[in-house]
């Protein structure tokens, strides 16, 4: 199992840098480990409210929100969260905020 | 600049869509486009398109295996540039047709293509086979029951003969897909290959915690036979599911949804053979491809199974149906009970519909032909 190493962490992931272990492993550096790998040059308070949500709604509901429930939360439009995460809501916020990789005909 | 990954939105070009068709039009059809009078096919692989001005466009259309290298396309470029002013072009099929704008040049460009051994065969016109639409397989999916490429390939040998003349009652479209996700067109070809499992999906509980969204495999299952669970991994109680083996039948839904979720297996896969679909309106509606054999075993390299199974089918058709008549308008004439029995294809259970709308597809009527299909 491929291990990451950041800020003295150690990370279980898969080939495409998603936690294995899911939320249980995730804290402050791995948000900064991935804004590093997603091209993000610097954290915003915007950016914390879509992984927030994100990280709110996973935790009740066992599932990512859909892409509309996102941006009717966080009150961003697609196209705002893809200015914050460049890779889009699910490989790079979804991988910031610890959730597991988004699966189905991607 | 060269892509910088340190500042990966610099100079990033995006949303351009794909280049205008127009840009890639060979003279003689950007010149006549939308005034074709008619057209002939004048042997098989090759037609001809007559415009309101008097010009002609000869069409040459040869196989391909789809899954192809970068090298064979070069080479279909030197064709192109060789002959046809450096222009060709793909079908909804996957084959190839290079175009001239004279019949002299046709007879050097088949000379040219035939030189060049069995890599591009002419055909795939008119009341023949043509190249099979199909997918990934063990090739780059990873919820296949069975292969594409080989079996593709095995079938078409067989079939090799039909792809380079024009002999059947009408067109025959075969399709293949190597799971019941249907890439493609599978549920409505004349001939349908689809990749079948048989066993229901295994749950690894030590990894499900991590990589699932267990409500997303719960409502992926079609019959509902997935359901929350709790189950103990190293001494700690998780969240996962527990699958109803006896509601279950094998499509993999939930694995696509949930990695934690395998179900392919060795012995269980397989194939299954559906025919009798259409997509034109030509005389009668469009209809799906309905199942005719539930389950052939996985053997490659060759497929010898599936590939006699497809042949007896194409056979038998071609033997017994009437000029213009598609595979599913022939079964429906006779009767399906007579469609089994003329193949000699034994009926089973597992062509008899059980899902939700099944009703309609029983027989609500004593008409009805003695066949020795059921004994
Ligand atoms: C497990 C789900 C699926 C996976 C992993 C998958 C994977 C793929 C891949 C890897 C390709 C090739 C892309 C390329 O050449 O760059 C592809 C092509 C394609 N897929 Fe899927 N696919 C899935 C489901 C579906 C479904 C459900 C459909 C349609 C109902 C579909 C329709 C197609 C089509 C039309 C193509 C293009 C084929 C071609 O032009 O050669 N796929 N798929
Ligand atoms: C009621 C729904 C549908 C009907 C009746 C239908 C019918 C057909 C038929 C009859 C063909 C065979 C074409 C041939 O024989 O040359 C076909 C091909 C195909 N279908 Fe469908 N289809 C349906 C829905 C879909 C959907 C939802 C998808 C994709 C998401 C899809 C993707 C394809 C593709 C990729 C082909 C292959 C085209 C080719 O020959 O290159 N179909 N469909
Ligand atoms: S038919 Fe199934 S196995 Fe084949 S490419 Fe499509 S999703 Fe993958
Ligand atoms: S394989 Fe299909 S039927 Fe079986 S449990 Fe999974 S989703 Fe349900």
């Amino acid at each position: 199992m491929p291990t990451i190493e950041h800020n003295g962490n150690s990370y279980n992931c898969d080939e495409d840098g998603f936690l294995l272990n899911g939320m249980d492993d995730m804290n402050d550096d791995w948000i900064d480990y991935v804004k590093g790998v997603e091209g993000i040059a610097e954290l915003t308070d915007e950016h914390h409210k879509v992984i927030d949500a994100l990280r709110e709604y996973y935790k009740k509901n066992g599932i990512a929100p859909m892409v509309r429930i996102l941006s009717k939360t966080t009150g961003f439009p697609l196209k705002r969260i893809y200015e914050l995460f460049p890779s889009g809501p699910g490989k790079g916020a979804c991988k910031m905020a610890g959730l597991p990789k988004p699966t189905g005909c991607v | 600049m060269g892509y910088d990954p340190a500042n990966p939105m610099a100079d990033r070009i995006t949303d351009i869509g794909p280049p205008h068709y127009s840009k890639f039009h060979p003279p003689v059809v950007a010149k006549n486009k939308g005034k074709w009078l008619w057209h002939e096919i004048t042997q098989p692989g090759v037609l001809v398109h007559k415009a309101e001005s008097g010009d002609e466009c000869w069409t040459v259309r040869v196989g391909a295996a789809r899954l192809i290298s970068t090298e064979l396309i070069y080479e279909m470029c030197d064709i192109a540039d060789a002959h046809c002013d450096g222009f060709l072009r793909f079908t909804t099929r996957n084959n190839v047709e290079f175009m001239v704008d004279d019949k002299a040049k046709v007879q050097p460009l088949l000379d040219d293509l035939a030189s060049r051994g069995n890599k591009f065969p002419v055909g795939g016109t008119g009341a023949g086979v043509t190249n099979i639409v199909h997918t990934q397989g063990w090739v780059h999916c990873h919820t296949p029951a069975t292969d594409a490429s080989g079996v593709v390939k095995a079938v078409m040998d067989e079939l090799f003969d039909y792809f380079t003349s024009m002999k059947l009652p009408a067109q025959v479209r075969i399709a293949l897909a190597c799971c019941l996700n249907m890439c493609g067109a599978v549920h409505a070809s004349d001939i349908a290959i689809l990749g079948v499992h048989r066993k229901p999906p295994m749950i690894d509980h030590s990894r499900i915690t991590g990589v699932c969204e267990l409500p997303l495999a719960i409502s992926a299952c079609p019959l509902g036979a997935v359901k929350p669970a709790k189950a103990t991994v190293d001494g700690k109680e998780i969240k996962t599911v527990k699958v109803n083996n006896e509601r279950c039948m094998f499509c993999g839904n939930c694995y696509t949804m949930c990695p934690a979720m395998p179900l392919a297996d060795p012995d269980g896969d397989g194939i299954a053979i559906l025919v009798g679909g259409k997509v034109s309106n030509a005389r009668s509606a469009p209809k799906f491809s309905k199942l005719v054999i539930p389950f052939l075993p996985n053997t490659p390299p060759r497929w010898p199974e599936t590939v006699a199974a497809v042949k007896n089918i194409l056979e038998t058709y071609a033997g017994d149906a009437k000029k213009y008549e598609r595979i599913g308008e022939w079964a429906e004439r006779i009767g399906w009970e007579k469609f089994f029995e003329k193949c000699n294809i034994p009926f089973t259970i597992k062509s008899v519909d059980d899902y939700r709308l099944a009703y309609d597809t029983w027989r609500t009527t004593t008409q009805f032909k003695y066949t020795n299909a059921i004994k």
